[in-house]
């Protein structure tokens, strides 16, 4: 088996005084054998890659809808003006070749890449960039998907044909971050004069233009897309014959097909599906990461949850590594906030963290008043401490919320969990905000910046799901997204953790890891993370 | 037989007209809202601005008018979430549904007759057994876990035949290639549907060798193959064609399951994901699609008894 087991995230302890010589000779070594491998991969010019998607893709990334199934493929068709580093998930250039702020944060400027060119010839230029966001992503008639991650936006001006600026209503620090973020540039010449740029089928579900270093040959909507090499790439071209990705929708049937050796890459694999996988060494299993956690929303419209002790001691009531071990095979680390560890130095690890304690649950319940009654359940001033619980069928939401149901139980506290078909959930719960506790998750940029996820103004209509507000931590987020410097950002983002893992808005579970299988064949695949891979398919290639 | 033709057609039209307002409500009624428009990430401006677009935000019976308006002319709308007219889709996913419902119901007519009349001839001993056990097993194991088992086995480590898609990828037409894609999407839904076909052409075969005719013509001497060929096939095939006709309306439900385990790109599945990501109008145009189809293919029934039965007449 080529996976790796879960580990715990490395620590620093103190080195031997012989260590740094047997990891000098060790460093030569893989020096060596690195460069003779280098040397033995040589690329297969002829490979055609084979991908999976569970249904068939949009092809455009601000089509309302385009999604889980288009996301990755877009990210390959539509390049960007930033792509993630594959060191450490920082902004790097792609369409835009630097930037930089102005003083005061509100205006940002981007250089363009000169010599990128559109699939059909075209020169790219500033007024694609002037298209995308002012016409498309601010035009709000549109309900552009994800145009709300760009609020603080107000236009962009075209100040030369490779050059534009940002001007903002608000400093964004994490502006370049969020550019890389499923934000592909669109065709100006190709989409201006469509009633709906978002909607045009010709263009979404057939061949569209663009600038990545693959472009579609063929779509056969609910079987197929066929990618080829776009010889003219501004990063050189491509190291494959082509990709296919294949629209199939049962998961089991991905893994079969992956170990029948007919798909190269699964993403978004099942923890229960990495034993089946790897057994001929013609697959590994990959452990990405993602600045994904998964959580419990109090509803903040109900009073109980103004005193925040509450929402600690049913935190401290959930053996969260039970539910990694139980639901994720172990593939995952306890959340103690928003922001994942994979974000490093704005990463905050020392907040408090709540780790499991039934009888300190307890006792703080008794606390705070809600002693347990005749019946065995928690009540204060004759009411019963005792939540709506919805659900939806997706993944392992249901028995997720099964088993905090029954953790809480265990403290004399009750969920009443009413399972909803998905659909119905998101209106029920995420629309109409009908609900006092739910589980569900969230998936952001590589960025501290969770603004559209907390702040007051995101509350009752945004993605504020727990209607949570508080103006001191509105207030830290604006100083973490006028803070420019990354020591600036630390300082902002580190409070902002500790008043987060304090007033709880979200009970944080876990972060999953990203399990990926890939052919051991495809190299030139940034392991950090899902998206990076993707921004990067210009240096995949399968050895001969 | 015309004027019968004519009148079953338009009694068609009228149960397609009912359909359609049964669904066009009922799944207003259901919760939620089309996934494009609907989805976990969107804001409520975002989403106000899309129900606004797609005419949603009207009152449910003024949109069914406007619906109604353009079938008739032959317009069934657009898909919410693919943004492609629905015709357009019903036609590009017929052919692969018909293909495969046409080869499984082949495949299940052919060896449910034959195993049928096996089981008839040797009642009560092991042959009967066999097949009994058989129709069991097709009935009762669930068409999803078959066809990953299939996969797993004849793709994964035989290595026989494709897991998945109707053909290669990148190759001109090959029918030997088509025939190959076929073989575990038509098997494995065949053999779910064709324990109905056995237990009838069993129960039939039995019933009309008991009779009376049957005896006289043994009594006339004549050889029990002529007995069963000329005599008893085709009084006992009529119940079976009934049969037939009944599979083939519920072949459509069998195909939803199929379809999305071997990536077949057909109506099933277009139905599925339309009903999950609650695509109006997809779903009223696959709806009407297999009742049209249910309508023609109970005609086409109804006109082959008497085919196979002189005794019935369409006057």
């Amino acid at each position: 088996m080529n996976h790796r087991r879960p580990t715990r995230r490395p620590t620093h302890r103190p080195l031997h005084p012989i260590r740094p010589i047997v990891a000098l000779v060790l460093a030569f070594g893989l020096l060596l054998g690195g460069a003779s491998t280098a040397f033995a991969q040589e690329a297969d010019a002829t490979a055609v890659l084979n991908l999976a998607t569970n249904a068939d893709p949009t092809l455009n990334p601000w089509t309302p809808g385009a999604v889980i199934e288009s996301n990755l493929i877009n990210t390959i068709l539509f390049d960007q003006l930033t792509r993630y580093s594959p060191d450490d998930l920082t902004p790097s250039p792609a369409l835009a070749t630097e930037w930089s702020a102005s003083e005061d944060g509100l205006a940002w400027t981007f250089v363009l890449r000169e010599g990128a060119i559109w699939s059909d010839g075209e020169p790219f230029t500033a007024a694609d960039v002037a298209f995308t966001f002012n016409d498309v992503i601010k035009n709000e008639a549109l309900g552009a998907q994800s145009a709300s991650q760009f609020a603080p936006v107000d236009r962009v001006e075209v100040v030369g044909d490779h050059e534009v600026v940002f001007h903002l209503n608000t400093p964004f620090s994490a502006l370049p971050y969020y550019l890389a973020s499923f934000a592909g540039i669109i065709p100006a010449h190709v989409l201006a004069d469509a009633e709906n740029p978002l909607e045009v089928a010709s263009f979404n579900k057939g061949v569209p233009v663009t600038t990545g270093p693959f472009k579609v040959a063929e779509f056969v909507p609910g079987s197929f897309v066929r990618l080829e090499p776009n010889p003219l790439h501004w990063a050189g071209e491509p190291r494959l014959a082509g990709m296919i990705f294949r629209v199939i929708p049962d998961p089991n049937t991905q893994v079969a097909q992956a170990r029948g050796g007919q798909l190269d890459v699964v993403t978004r694999l099942n923890p229960n599906d990495v034993g089946g996988i790897g057994g001929d060494g013609r697959l590994e299993v990959l452990q990405q990461s993602q600045n994904l956690f998964f959580f419990v929303a109090p509803n903040h419209d109900d009073p109980r949850f103004e005193d925040p002790r509450l929402k600690q001691a049913l935190l401290m009531a959930i053996d969260r590594q039970a539910l990694i071990d139980a639901l994720l095979d172990g593939f995952g680390e306890v959340a103690t906030g928003p922001v994942a560890p994979m974000l490093g130095a704005l990463y905050e690890a020392n907040v408090p963290t709540y780790p499991y304690d039934p009888e300190a649950a307890g006792a703080l319940l008794d606390e705070l008043g809600w002693t347990v009654g005749s019946d065995g359940v928690r009540q204060r001033d004759g009411e019963r401490l005792e939540f709506d619980m919805p659900t939806g069928q997706f993944g392992d939401l249901v028995p997720a919320t099964l088993l905090v149901q029954q953790f809480w139980e265990d403290v004399g506290v009750i969920a009443d969990v009413e399972v909803l078909e998905w659909n119905a959930y998101i209106q029920d719960v995420v629309v109409n905000r009908n609900y006092e506790m739910t589980l569900a998750w969230w998936s952001m940029p590589p960025t501290a910046d969770v603004a559209p996820y907390f702040s007051c103004d995101a509350a009752q209509s945004g993605n504020n799901i727990p209607n949570y507000c508080s103006e001191d931590l509105d207030e830290l987020m604006r100083a973490g997204r006028r803070a420019i410097t990354l020591d600036d950002q630390i300082e902002a983002y580190s409070a902002m953790q500790q008043l987060l893992a304090v007033e709880l808005p979200y009970l944080y579970l876990w972060y999953p890891d990203i399990l990926t299988a890939k052919s051991t064949n495809l190299h030139g695949f940034p392991e950090i993370t899902a998206a990076t891979a993707f921004q990067h398919a210009v240096d995949w290639f399968v050895a001969r | 037989m015309t004027v019968y033709v004519a009148r079953r057609l338009l009694q068609g039209v009228v149960v397609l007209f009912l359909v359609s307002l049964l669904t066009f409500f009922l799944m207003h009624l259901a919760p939620g809202g089309p996934s494009s428009l609907v989805d976990f990430q969107s804001t409520a401006a975002e989403r106000d601005a899309r129900l606004a677009r797609f005419g949603l935000d009207r009152p449910v019976h003024e949109r069914y008018l406007v619906w109604l308006g353009g079938a008739v002319r032959g317009d069934l709308g657009t898909s919410i979430n693919q943004g492609l007219p629905v015709s357009h889709l019903l036609a590009q996913r017929i052919g692969p549904t018909l293909v495969l419902g046409v080869a499984s119901l082949a495949l299940a007519a052919v060896f449910g007759v034959i195993l049928g009349v096996i089981a008839a001839l040797r009642r009560d001993r092991w042959p009967d057994h066999v097949v009994s056990t058989l129709s069991t097993l097709g009935m009762s194991v669930p068409n999803f876990w078959l066809g990953i088992v299939m996969i797993i086995l004849f793709a994964v480590h035989l290595g026989w035949l494709p897991a998945s898609g109707s053909y290669t990828i990148g190759g001109g037409f090959d029918l030997g290639d088509r025939l190959r894609h076929l073989i575990l999407p038509a098997g494995v839904l065949a053999f779910s549907l064709m324990p109905n076909v056995v237990r009838v052409t069993r129960a039939a075969i039995l019933e009309v060798m008991a009779s009376d005719y049957v005896r006289t013509a043994r009594a006339k001497g004549l050889i029990e193959r002529s007995v069963l060929i000329k005599h008893t096939m085709r009084t006992a095939l009529v119940p079976v064609v009934a049969m037939l006709g009944l599979i083939a309306t519920v072949l459509f439900s069998g195909s939803v399951v199929i379809e999305s385990v071997f990536g077949w790109a057909g109506i099933g599945r277009l139905a599925i994901e339309a009903a999950n990501g609650r695509d109006y109008p997809v779903i009223l145009g696959v709806t009407l699609l297999a009742g049209a189809l249910v309508i023609v293919v109970n005609i086409a029934v109804d006109l082959l008894y008497a085919v196979v039965d002189p005794r019935i007449r369409h006057d």
